[in-house]
């Protein structure tokens, strides 16, 4: 019994494939994304106190808090924590803990790998972290240990809250209850500053109030109010609230940013300075530096339509003023400052389109200056902030390098003159990806529709032209063969562009035009790790539109993107990124039509509806109306491309199970949220006819039901609710078949019928043409959040199953056998069964590890894997978009028409070259050895035959 | 190429074997070692000769001879059937080239047999037998037959014959629908 249970699992396991340990990390890519990185929170530091080498942290737009090693720009560790507008970052000096705080979540981390050492939420709901600094001395003493951290909470609950450094127990708090808009704290060696706007009740300006409190206790040592009215409207006319200088200071601007005005933070003067320059200033960014032990020297940046300047001012601490040291020339173009320190010394590093300069807050002198090279991925962008470190030897810099975001979403880091690497962070927000079918193939597609439509003779006359065509090519082939087949032997490192996605033989070089929440567009070579081909900004084609999500559709040649804000689509060229004005409709449609009826149908008002063809105001053919109590969810087609190889299902006995296929099948998801209830209706969406009916019960309709059809079968998965059925919490995943008939060898009621009609039905209608549903549902230890199929050229190779798993970032392929719902229930399978590769059913499918096509990569925050067809028929493309990127390719029946990578093409050269070399030497031998043969040998040869056969004879008788 | 001719002269043990030595008188008390035949005297030959003379069958004697043979002939294939069966069976329904090549002879040897009937039956063949051995070559061609059917029998166990739906299934095409639905959003 044991025996067979053994056996039947090795049976079930052993078509089921992993990624190969020597195919990982070439067959696929990840892009390890952390979103736009927030100036404020990203800086270099050293990951503990005795480190050599400093690492990059930041927190991202989207929440996510990383680290990023700056040599290379991999992604050393990474938290994402939620999508949240107030993220924030410090770290102590000399700390191994670094403290975020996004949402209401306050987390440490450990600085060097990424685990976190405390988390505290804070307890009201609708509260967040508005703003966090360390503590980083108390009464003049740096506490070594665990320093601190002070938090600002704003929202449902107001307040400042200090934490305790070790493990996040809340030390005290001090709730605001004076209806102040809490803006920021600062701290200083011996206090805590608390700043809040405080805005009368009659509307107009707010008034700065600035409360110190004491460390120890968090009561309210003193507050005052400095009259800010006239400039301060909103938050964002306050530019700085100096975060641990040892000198706090608090600078805004007018609406106009005409003036600017700065407090020391701690006393109630206020420096007035008017804006240097005569046209109207865009933006004012003030550049301090944080440590505790700088000089108290800032930095004023003035950003114009135009160019970019800024002044340096100093503080004397002793009489409380502040000063204007000298001013920075003004440059054309766009630029960025970022602040640097060298023990005392403060060092401000301006970042220009093409240059790099130092200088040292105390005089004007360049101290370093680099022209940078250009790169390809920065091509057209500006600096938009940065962050710096400066090295400096004999008063001149002998090195910096700083980590810029630049305009067109890339996070690169320029070290000296060079761009050592760059990050594509503005793909972190992808919304939608599609295949892009590159316009030179599709015309080869064309040509064979061509001939396939013609007679024979014309055929292949067109044929012979078309050959004799494409021999114009041949010269540069020629030339090209000597690099090729030397690539083939050695094995390439090209660097991929368009050319070689359209001369790749295999079709593992594919385009995926990818759009992002920022409205920019980019092209990813998935055979070549994911290289950005090209990318563009959307905002250059439509200036005015704000782009929210927008959809990809991909067309012959280009794609048409869609968004809310558009007013008509947009249609770029796939290949090149560039804009297409006119646009060729008749070959744009998504399904070839043979002597079809075209019926469209769509959502419309919580209602399934058909249309008699593709205008919008074409007739209503059918209404499909969910029960009351259920709302339409979401629905389901079968791909516009499913080639079927067969059209049955062979079985051990070699009798036929005929698949119901069946293009117009579209399965609905309808929820009934009062009755935890799921229903899945399968129609025929050409007729509206409903064919198969399922409802679950007990299930969170809160949590993603996804689905997936494919062929003659589709799957969904859902969650149960644990408090309304009373069973246990968990996922389920159900599997179902369609059959025409239940019975082998059985085509059901339509018969041998070459074609059907579900609009116009034959004599034999009604129930007996629906299809024969075999379903199995399967307990999964996961929850899946996306589902798809894998896409081969015939259709020939098995499919996989394609589910991503948020809870362990990961996506798994389940082997099509797995889920077989013709799996034998209760009891073993038999002999036949065994060879159809079905196993005994169990309820419970466990992710196997070697399913998972991600293997060491963690993918987080996917939002769809979209599957296609690639050269070679055993081989389907995956790429998974999101937060992160992620592409492989799979061969759910290994890849039998691929030469694998242990076959060695140099030693069969050899082998061939000495059996030629061997033929060679051996041929002239041999037939020298023939003509040396002369009739005397021949006669000799008889005689001496002759005399044995007469002793023979002589002896026998 | 003269010493063609002449074949070179005889080795002395040659001689020795042509010229036997004179058979001794024989001594009756010592028995001939077994094995040994002696060489018959003159007169024993003489009488052994005169005893192989027998009289010659007549012409109907032959030809009943002849059927009977092309009797033991025409039964011959039907003797190895079940030794093939066995075989067969033994072999397997597994597609491995031993038990195709032992169905391929056994669909060789009856068709090659059949074709050269005329040619297995010529010794037996003249104007009066001609007449009689018809049912002796249709038994032939029978039990041959019986070999045919059991490799075809063999080959169908293979699963080899085109004999269920499924062998047909590439032939059947998918029924060609006459409407196509899609969603509004692949417009």
């Amino acid at each position: 019994m044991r025996l067979h249970a053994a056996l039947s699992l090795a049976a079930c396991l052993a078509p089921v494939l992993a990624v190969f340990e020597d195919d990982a990390h070439h067959i696929d890519f990840h892009h390890a994304l952390l979103g736009l990185p927030k100036h404020e929170a990203t800086f270099f530091s050293k990951p503990y106190a005795a480190s050599k080498a400093s690492l990059l942290y930041t927190v991202s737009q989207n929440g996510t808090i990383g680290a990023v090693n700056p040599k290379d720009g991999a992604l050393v560790w990474r938290s994402p924590l939620g999508p949240s507008s107030a993220a924030h970052l410090r770290f102590g000096e000399e700390q191994d803990v670094i403290i975020g705080g996004v949402g209401n979540r306050i987390v440490a981390f450990s600085a060097s790998d990424g685990r976190i050492v405390w988390e505290t939420n804070l307890k009201v709901d609708g509260s967040a972290v508005q703003d966090l600094e360390i503590l980083e001395q108390e009464d003049g003493i740096t506490n070594p240990e665990a320093k601190d951290a002070i938090i600002l909470v704003d929202g449902a609950e107001q307040g400042v809250k200090r934490v305790d450094g070790k493990t996040g127990r809340v030390k005290w708090t001090l709730e605001e209850t004076s209806g102040d808009i809490p803006f920021q704290i600062s701290t200083s060696p011996t206090t805590i500053y608390y700043i809040s706007l405080h805005s009368p009740l009659l509307g107009g300006g707010s008034k700065l109030r600035v409360s110190s409190l004491s460390p120890i206790t968090g009561k309210k040592i003193d507050s005052y109010q400095l009259s800010s009215e006239a400039e301060i409207h909103t938050k964002d006319n306050i530019l700085f609230a100096g975060a641990n200088t040892a000198t706090p200071l608090l600078a805004w601007t007018d609406k106009a940013h005409k003036v600017l005005k700065v407090n020391i933070i701690g006393t109630k003067g206020i420096s007035t300075f008017n804006t240097p320059i005569s046209e109207p200033v865009e933006k004012i960014v003030l550049h301090a530096p944080n440590r505790l032990n700088s000089l108290a020297h800032f930095l004023v940046e003035y950003q114009t339509a135009t160019g970019h300047s800024a002044e340096v001012f100093h503080v004397d601490l002793k009489r409380n003023t502040i000063s204007k040291a000298y001013s920075l020339p003004q440059l054309k173009g766009k630029g960025t400052f970022a602040t640097s320190t060298a023990n005392a010394n403060v060092y401000f590093t301006r970042i220009t389109t093409d240059e790099v300069t130092v200088v040292s807050s105390v005089s004007h002198g360049i101290i370093g200056r680099w022209t940078l090279k250009g790169s390809s991925a920065l091509a057209g962008a500006y600096p938009v902030h940065a962050v710096s470190e400066v090295v400096v030897k004999d008063n001149s810099a002998s090195a910096a390098r700083s980590a810029v975001l630049f305009s067109n979403g890339q996070w690169a880091l320029v070290r000296n003159s060079d761009i050592a690497w760059s990050r594509p962070e503005f793909l972190s927000t992808t919304t939608s990806a599609v295949w892009a079918e590159l316009p030179e193939e599709e015309t080869l597609a064309h040509e064979l529709e061509v001939e396939g439509h013609q007679n024979v003779v014309a055929a292949y006359v067109h044929r012979v032209n078309r050959h004799i065509k494409d021999l114009e090519h041949f010269p540069a082939w020629l030339q090209n063969l000597p690099t090729r087949i030397l690539g083939n032997l050695v094995g390439t490192t090209g660097d991929s562009t368009i050319d070689d996605i359209q001369h790749d033989t295999f079709g593992f070089h594919k385009l995926v035009v990818l759009a992002t929440e920022g409205g920019h567009l980019a092209a990813l070579d998935v055979g070549a790790k994911g290289k950005i081909v090209w990318s563009i900004d959307l905002h250059q084609f439509a200036p005015e539109a704000s782009f929210s999500s927008p959809s990809l559709k991909a067309f012959r040649g280009f794609v048409e993107i869609k968004d809310p804000s558009l007013t008509s689509p947009l249609l770029i060229n796939s290949t090149s990124g560039s804009q297409i004005v006119d646009r060729d409709l008749t070959s744009s449609s998504p399904v070839t039509l043979k002597d079809q009826k075209l019926i469209t149908f769509d959502l419309v008002d919580g209602e399934l509806k058909g249309f008699l063809g593709p205008e919008p105001s074409a007739e209503v053919a059918w209404t499909f109306t969910a029960p009351p109590g259920e709302k339409i969810a979401s629905y389901t087609a079968r791909p516009a491309k499913d080639p079927v190889a067969s059209i049955g299902k062979v079985l051990g006995d070699r009798r036929v199970l005929y698949k119901y296929l069946n293009p117009n099948l579209v399965l609905v998801t309808a929820l009934a949220e009062s009755a935890h209830k799921v229903s899945i209706y399968l129609l025929d969406s050409a007729s509206g006819q409903l064919l198969h009916t399922v409802a679950h019960y007990g299930v969170d309709t809160s949590r993603p039901i996804p689905s997936t059809f494919s062929e003659n079968w589709f799957s969904y998965s859902f969650t149960i609710d644990a408090s309304s059925s009373g069973a246990a919490r968990g996922y389920q995943l159900v599997v179902s078949e369609l059959y025409e008939s239940p019975l082998p060898d059985d085509r059901g009621p339509l018969g041998a019928s070459s074609n059907s009609s579900t609009v116009q039905p034959s004599e034999v209608r009604g129930e007996a043409t629906k299809p024969h549903v075999l379903s199995q549902s399967y307990q999964i230890p996961e929850e899946i959040s996306h589902m798809t199929v894998t896409q081969t050229r015939q259709g020939i190779t098995s499919r996989e199953l394609i589910v991503t798993l948020p809870a362990s970032n990961s996506i798994v392929g389940i082997p099509r056998q797995v889920i077989d719902p013709r799996r034998p229930i209760g009891r073993e399978p038999t002999t036949q069964e065994q060879s159809e590769g079905l196993g005994k059913y169990v309820p419970m499918i466990l992710f196997d590890p070697k399913w998972h096509l991600n293997h060491v990569y963690e993918v987080i925050g996917i939002r769809g894997v979209i599957t296609s067809e690639s050269g070679v028929e055993s081989t389907s493309l995956v790429f998974a978009y999101g937060s992160d990127l992620f592409g492989t390719r799979v061969a759910p029946s290994f890849a039998f028409d691929v030469l694998g990578k242990g076959f060695n093409k140099i030693q069969m050269t050899l082998t061939v070259a000495a059996l030629f070399v061997g033929v060679l030497f051996v041929a002239p031998l041999v037939s020298y050895l023939f003509e040396n043969i002369t009739e005397e040998d021949i006669l000799a040869d008889k005689q001496l035959q002759v005399q044995r056969k007469q002793i023979n004879t002589l002896w026998t008788t | 190429m003269s010493a063609v001719a002449q074949p070179p002269p005889p080795p002395q043990w040659v001689l020795d074997l042509n010229s036997p030595p004179v058979t001794k008188p024989k001594n009756p008390s010592i028995p001939d070692p077994p094995g040994y035949t002696p060489a018959l005297t003159r007169k024993e030959r003489a009488i052994s000769s005169k005893q192989s003379t027998r009289k010659q069958p007549t012409s109907e004697e032959t030809n009943t001879l002849k059927i009977k043979k092309a009797w033991e002939l025409a039964i011959a294939p039907a003797k190895q059937l079940p030794m093939n069966a066995f075989g067969m069976y033994m072999t397997g329904n597994s597609l491995q080239i031993f038990s195709i090549f032992m169905v391929f002879t056994l669909f060789k040897t009856p068709v090659m047999a059949v074709l050269n009937l005329q040619k297995t039956f010529a010794p037996f063949e003249n104007p009066e037998t001609s007449g009689r051995l018809i049912p002796v070559k249709i038994t032939y061609i029978l039990c041959n037959m019986l070999m045919l059917a059991l490799g075809i029998w063999k080959v169908n166990a293979m699963g080899l014959l085109p004999t269920t739906r499924s062998d047909w299934l590439a032939w059947e095409a998918e029924r060609d629908w006459s409407e196509r639905a899609i969603p509004r959003e692949w417009l």
